[in-house]
């Protein structure tokens, strides 16, 4: 029984063969932006939750030790 | 691309990371900052009593005997409450507090792990079989605050409450032997 020919992809040496530097050092100039403004927005929302949950429920309710 | 914008571009990105790492550096220092001064400023850490007790007898003598469990007034006025946490109840089922004054809560357990908090509070503590679990709070909620076991122990977990009384100074007169219950309405 006749096997499929080995793909040119399990070749290390293939990879990465088609990147278009141009298109790549497009995107890498706008990359860090943006995922900055997405990563530090998620990070400040956690950060204003844990500081109401820690001013408006756990300061309130009262010392413990 | 000339070598020369590569370069720019990675300069760029390292700048990022180093940026956001420099962020998340403040933030975590920020986090801890706001636990030491909570436990320095307002006397918040987390309970952390290592005291061991024998489970198979805790309650023939000492400290979890039947007669000792409940809220007991030192004659230099601490307030000490003994509770046992069991399969499926808290003894006694009611413990009476004073209203903004420091109170010590001791539990211990002769069988499974259970867990306990008082609503609207901080109190949330694990009372394990060998140990002798403690916690030091003040009440600033006046009323009856509900007591449940937070750590499933069988069957009948869910029917294993028990009610925290908060009192007004003015009513909370312990008798003569220190000792004081709930008062019934």
């Amino acid at each position: 029984m006749p096997s499929d020919p080995p793909s040119t992809a399990d070749d290390p040496s293939n990879l990465g063969d088609d990147i278009d530097h141009a298109a790549l050092a497009r995107v890498m100039r706008t990359v860090p932006l943006g995922a900055g403004v997405l990563a530090g927005g998620a990070v400040a929302l956690l950060v204003l939750g844990y500081l109401l949950i820690y001013l408006l429920v756990f300061i309130p309710r009262g010392t413990v030790g | 691309m000339s070598e020369l914008q590569q370069h720019r571009h990675e300069r760029r990105i390292l700048g990022t990371e180093i940026a956001w790492a420099f962020g998340v550096g403040i933030l975590i220092a920020a986090t801890l900052s706001v636990i030491v001064f909570t436990a320095l400023t307002k006397g918040v850490n987390p309970p952390s009593n290592v005291e061991r007790i024998d489970p198979k007898t805790l309650h023939l003598a000492g400290e979890f005997a039947e007669h000792n469990l409940g809220t007991t007034v030192a004659p230099d006025g601490g307030v000490t409450v003994r509770i046992i946490a069991t399969q499926f109840m808290f003894v006694p089922r009611c413990i009476a507090v004073p209203y903004g004054r420091p109170v010590t809560l001791r539990f211990a357990t002769p069988d499974v792990i259970h867990g306990v908090l008082v609503t609207g509070t901080n109190v949330n503590t694990m009372v394990v079989p060998g140990y002798v679990a403690q916690v030091h709070t003040e009440f600033i909620r006046s009323g009856e605050l509900l007591m449940p076991c937070h750590e499933y122990c069988g069957l009948g977990h869910s029917e294993m409450w028990a009610t925290v009384q908060v009192m007004p100074e003015s009513e909370f007169k312990p008798g003569s032997d220190g000792r004081i219950s709930c008062a019934r309405h």
